[in-house]
């Protein structure tokens, strides 16, 4: 197929080098982890994300830092809230600082600081991340009705390049994540596309 | 009489019926010959990760051989228009503005119930009409098409302008060729478009092997965006 091995990412996480020969992460290591849910709903996922589980397997992978970007999502961070004027809530919980956001307006950028994505299933998203050589979680959300979000998260885990899981499972998705075992995703190729026109218009 | 009117009817929708099938996409049809250097192409942004997949596709065309460029937009929907046009302004190193952006109605809103979307399909349908059909039909000099080739790729509003050029088809006007390129989204299953426009479409490109393998027309050339 299409899977180009080996292929030059461009931009890996910048502490790849703090990955142990295992793959496991450097307990001394500050990363940062940011999970999104673009402009939908999905409270089971922005809660769990918010819980013990989760935050203790990610504080035992070596994050300190999570930014959630919670959209339309129902959010309750617990007691010890600050919100400032950005509609931006602080809280520290299980040894990680959180910062919630409604929406950023530029996810971009989050992606860029981020070593682990954890997002909903939302094809343009899974595309973005990963062009950017960024680690990647996927929880399709369930209670959508046409849900071939599922089929794109679990094909793409099949080929490698992240790893799907549901809600439940997602404390032992993070502690049992191996960057080593991630599979580099293609480069777009835009000859692909354009070959194809160039047959259909009658230039080649 | 009543039977003469029956007679007449039933001839008549043979006829179209014959017609429309003659001018259904036959594959074994050679694709359009061409022989100038430059061909216009109109894409259809369908909002959220439609207008993003189509935008990455044009992104790898040679801007200086698809020109112009016509981006289709649904009213309101100003973000794609946004888009389209960052999009131009990034990849076009001359100054002259050569797209056009065009706003057709919505062949049907969010949530919007069957009983009403019929009116709001037919409003939609008539301003295709008028951009693929007519407008060329009532410019001075030669018939040229609305443009040489259209590429979709989804949702709903798609199958109008895809109906608005079966119209042209159907006169014996030229027509853009159809291009329809399914969501790296879809998987297993087709997207409704997808379904509707598999055999109406000159050419059908799913991203995904699985999606061929109970026959039908289509093809695969691996991951596009």
């Amino acid at each position: 197929m299409h899977i180009l091995t080996g292929q030059h990412l461009g931009t890996r996480p910048p502490k790849v080098a703090g990955i142990t020969a295992l793959g496991k992460a450097d307990h001394s290591l500050c990363m940062l982890a940011f999970t999104t849910v673009g402009s939908t709903k999905f409270d089971a996922l922005v809660q769990a994300v918010l819980s013990k589980p989760v935050l203790t397997a990610l504080r035992l992978q070596g994050y300190t830092t999570l930014v959630v970007q919670s959209g339309n999502s129902v959010v309750d961070a617990g007691a010890s809230t600050t919100t400032n004027a950005e509609d931006m809530t602080k809280v520290q919980k299980d040894g990680v600082e959180i910062e919630i956001w409604k929406f950023k307006p530029s996810l971009e950028t989050e992606y860029d600081r981020a070593d682990l994505v954890i997002s909903h299933a939302g094809s343009g998203t899974i595309l973005e991340v990963l062009r950017l050589g960024k680690w990647l979680i996927v929880v399709p959300n369930p209670t959508l009705l046409d849900n071939h979000q599922e089929d794109l998260a679990s094909s793409l885990n099949t080929l490698g390049h992240l790893k799907a899981c549901t809600v439940d499972d997602l404390p032992q998705t993070i502690e049992d994540f191996d960057p080593s075992a991630i599979e580099p995703f293609p480069p777009f190729d835009g000859g692909k596309f354009s070959r194809l026109l160039e047959e259909e218009m009658g230039f080649l | 009489m009543l039977s003469l009117i029956i007679a007449v009817l039933v001839v008549a929708i043979t006829i179209l019926l014959l017609r429309v099938y003659s001018i259904l996409p036959n594959d074994t049809r050679p694709s359009r010959p061409h022989s100038p250097k430059e061909c216009s192409i109109a894409i259809f942004l369908g909002s959220g990760g439609h207008t993003t997949e189509a935008l990455t596709l044009v992104s790898a065309l040679d801007f200086s051989r698809y020109t112009p460029r016509i981006y289709i937009v649904s009213e309101g929907d100003s973000l794609s228009a946004q888009k389209a046009a960052a999009l131009e302004a990034q990849k076009s190193s001359s100054n002259k503005r050569n797209y056009t952006i065009l706003t057709v109605s919505r062949a049907r809103r969010v949530h919007q119930s069957l009983i009403t979307t019929l009116p709001t399909a037919i409003i939609s349908f008539l301003t295709c009409v008028d951009h693929i059909t007519m407008e060329p039909l009532l410019s001075r000099g030669n018939f040229r098409p609305f443009a040489d080739v259209l590429i979709l790729n989804g949702p709903g509003t798609c199958l109008v302008l895809c109906a608005a050029v079966y119209v042209n088809r159907f006169f014996g006007l030229p027509s853009p060729r159809l291009v329809y390129i399914e969501s790296f989204a879809r998987v297993k299953s087709l997207s409704l478009s997808g379904r509707l426009l598999r055999p109406l479409v000159d050419r059908f490109v799913v991203q995904w092997p699985e999606l061929l393998k109970q026959g039908g027309r289509g093809e695969y050339r691996g991951w596009l965006v």
